[in-house]
């Protein structure tokens, strides 16, 4: 018999509250998403500012899962794979969603990345405004504002990696703080 | 013109659009699975409003919770289209319902204002 005790150990000492990897759906959203704002917004040290915002990261990081993971199910439902955890550590809460990228869509999105991630507060509202009026981009399948909602929201720039996993596909990681 | 009726689900908020006095209100949460598609309806039902509309007051209260980053651009463009209504000499007000404890609410509500001329966009403080 398998004990998931070491696992689960392991996403504490990281300071874990919730961790999904898998398949991700809309029911996914609402059914986690439920349970996060409760567990940060309710109770006797229930924040529930801090829970909107750890919710809209996670809305915004699964629907990106959803919408550009290109690991997906093979079996026909055509789901799309990815990871997403969300933690509290040294007082801040962050939202962290990977899922796997072709490598040739790599440089493009560290571009735009990067150039968020410099971006202050006020410039970041100043094109987020700018991008929710603009025709969306062709391969953007959502607003194609995610991200800048994600940085808006972010407390330090966000955070990002990319690992290479073979010869056309790599893993993409991001991070935002609350 | 029917009223338009849609009830809330977990992500996609309760829509109550009355023909015969001009009221609209929007109500709830949204980040529905699929936006365009949610949205479709209500703005074809708002297209024939404002094209019924006289000189008559048409009030549109909205209280969202939370919307995610595709409804936003949704809200922005419906705004854009009330906006162009004002400007052809349409009476509409739309009231951006707030809940005082919710500053992203208030923030987003102060962005869409901002954009806004001809049209009258109140943030009314929820009581």
């Amino acid at each position: 018999m398998i004990s998931l005790y070491n696992y689960k150990q392991d996403l504490e000492h990281d300071g874990i509250i919730f961790s999904f990897s898998g398949p991700m759906s809309h029911e996914i959203i609402e059914g986690i998403g439920s349970a996060i704002r409760v567990k940060i917004g309710e109770g006797k040290d229930g924040d529930r500012k801090a829970a909107l915002k750890v919710f809209s990261i996670f809305v915004e990081q699964v629907e990106n899962v959803i919408n550009y993971s290109v690991e997906k199910d093979t079996t026909g439902s055509d789901m799309s794979f990815g990871i997403v955890v969300v933690g509290k550590k040294d007082g801040l809460f962050f939202i962290s969603g990977g899922n796997r990228i072709e490598t040739e869509k790599q440089n493009k999105l560290e571009d735009y990345l990067t150039k968020l991630a410099a971006m202050d507060k006020n410039e970041l509202k100043i094109y987020y405004k700018e991008r929710r009026r603009a025709e969306k981009a062709e391969e953007s399948k959502g607003a194609g504002i995610g991200f800048i909602e994600m940085a808006r929201k972010s407390s330090k720039p966000l955070e990002f990696s990319f690992r290479k996993i073979d010869d056309i596909h790599s893993f993409f990681t991001i991070k935002i703080s609350i | 013109m029917e009223n338009l009726e849609i009830s809330a689900t977990k992500s996609s908020p309760e829509i109550n659009f009355n023909a015969s006095n001009y009221t609209l209100s929007m109500i709830g949460e949204s980040y529905p699975e699929n936006t365009s598609q949610f949205y479709e309806s209500i703005y074809k039902w708002l297209d024939d409003c404002i094209a019924s509309l006289d000189d008559q007051e048409m009030v549109f209260n909205i209280e969202l919770i939370y919307f995610n980053s595709s409804s936003s651009k949704v809200l922005m463009d419906l705004f854009d289209t009330l906006e162009d209504a004002s400007d052809e000499g349409k009476n509409i007000i739309v009231n951006w319902i707030y809940d005082e404890e919710n500053d992203s609410a208030l923030e987003y509500g102060e962005e869409f204002a901002e954009d806004m001329e001809a049209l009258t966009f109140n943030l009314v403080e929820k009581s």
